[in-house]
């Protein structure tokens, strides 16, 4: 009882006097990544429905993994090669179809059943949640020569899930840090990237500009996930620097805002600076 | 915060209220004797359908990404955070109030798809085409949000059967 009342003042305040609703359609889902433990063998997500129509919703699992092209850009590899680290076929989600109501929240159970003898390190798989919110309200054609047009929009998130059996270590080697400017406010970074252990790198990448008495005048951060190779490539909004010659400090460390610091692997920094020149 | 905020707060608030009494103890946790984990979720909202509305028969009518029957999505998740952005889009669209068969050819140009980090205004995004996605980020955590346009292209032939024609478009996004 406590609890639901608990819960009502939080929605109160969240949703806004009157309970109003909000116009936008969608489903929340948290946490954004999962971490299964060998010992447990299952974990949880949540949906919840802030809007005023019932979601459907729909789950699934792929095997996918982050990756760079040749110039740096970010995608996801959907048919890797190198499928020995996929928990694909071995971790599922109940139930699999669902609706959520109208400022409703459910749990979707996950279920790992990984093969006799597995080695130890980290498995991985991609939850894919798929929320279908009504169709469009097209109101009758009263005029028979009429054609009408509309588009039903769905939306799918997918989220990653990692399965870790016993010792999993991981650690990042950073090299060929390069900088430059594009135009007076965008900054340009790109280094390589490769994953050490057996398990995926998640941190963030932070760089930091300093002039030559030291004092910082431009910061930015990125999470990132390192699961093999990657050299990516990622471009910063920063305040305009005068001329003169700079130094870009670029680290990449084992830490993430939004993750349970209890499901970051502990891993070193790795640190490098390049010069950066603004003619 | 905006409404959204609020709501991303709530998915983590929610998290906590639903872990069981007697489970471990997280660091970082403090709302409530609960609390375990404080994490953050993603919340994708459709904000406005494509329409095109009424349509002439054998005339092409295209609605642009920028304009005010665009689709619209807005994104909410982790600050500064790569997400890929990917579609499923229809090539005809279906009368669903004649005899099967009835359908009308739908397309997506190079650049009817925009996106945007932090900012809710079409002007100024990035264009990009539907058919082979992109790579987005969410804005800094003042406005961790990333905003989506969708336009396109249907053309009706003369002949076309009055009625209702509909399709389904998917947005996929994923964390990387």
């Amino acid at each position: 009882m406590k609890r639901a009342v608990w819960l009502a003042a939080v929605l109160g305040f969240f949703l806004g006097p009157a309970g109003s609703a909000l116009a936008a359609q969608g489903v929340m889902v948290a946490p954004h990544a999962v971490y299964i433990d060998h010992r447990v063998r299952s974990g949880s997500v949540l949906l919840y429905n802030p809007g005023t129509e019932p979601v459907e919703v729909t789950i699934s699992t792929l095997f996918a993994y982050p990756t760079t092209d040749s110039a740096g850009a970010i995608g996801l590899d959907t048919l890797p090669a190198d499928s020995a680290a996929s928990a694909l076929g071995w971790i599922q989600a109940f139930p699999r179809r669902l609706t959520v109501a109208p400022l409703e929240r459910q749990t979707v159970r996950l279920l790992a059943r990984p093969p006799a003898g597995l080695a130890d390190g980290e498995y991985w798989v991609r939850l894919v949640i798929a929320a279908k919110a009504g169709t469009i309200p097209i109101t009758g054609v009263s005029d028979t020569t009429a054609i009408q047009v509309g588009l039903t929009l769905q939306v799918r998130t997918i989220i990653g899930i990692a399965y870790r059996k016993g010792p999993v270590t991981t650690g990042v080697t950073l090299s060929n840090v390069r900088a430059r400017l594009l135009n007076d406010t965008t900054l340009v970074t790109q280094s390589r990237l490769v994953r050490r252990g057996n398990a995926a790198f998640v941190g963030t990448v932070r760089g930091t500009i300093v002039d030559s008495t030291g004092t910082i005048r431009a910061s930015f951060f990125t999470p990132l996930g390192v699961y093999f190779t990657m050299e990516p490539r990622i471009a910063s909004t920063i305040a305009k620097l005068p001329r003169g010659r700079y130094w870009l400090r670029y680290e990449v460390v084992a830490e993430r805002e939004d993750l349970d610091p209890s499901v970051v692997l502990r891993a070193p920094t790795a640190r490098d600076s390049v010069r950066l020149v603004v003619p | 915060m905006n409404r959204l905020g609020r709501l991303l707060a709530l998915a983590a608030v929610l998290t906590l209220g639903a872990t069981p009494r007697g489970a471990a103890q997280g660091g970082s946790g403090s709302f409530s004797a609960d609390a375990v984990v404080v994490t953050v979720g993603m919340t994708i909202a459709t904000i406005q359908d494509l329409t095109f509305g009424s349509v002439p028969k054998g005339v092409a009518t295209t609605v642009t990404p920028a304009g005010a029957t665009a689709g619209q999505w807005q994104i909410t998740g982790n600050p500064n955070a790569f997400v890929t952005i990917a579609f499923t889009l229809p090539t005809v669209l279906t009368n669903i109030q004649a005899l099967p068969g009835s359908t009308m050819p739908i397309s997506f140009g190079l650049t009817s798809a925009l996106w945007r980090r932090a900012n809710n205004n079409p002007a100024g995004a990035n264009a990009f085409s539907p058919a082979l996605g992109t790579v987005g980020r969410f804005g800094p955590p003042a406005n961790a949000t990333i905003n989506i346009w969708i336009g396109g292209t249907v053309n009706p032939a003369a002949a076309a059967k009055p009625g209702i024609y509909q399709g389904t478009v998917i947005l996929s996004l994923t964390y990387l």
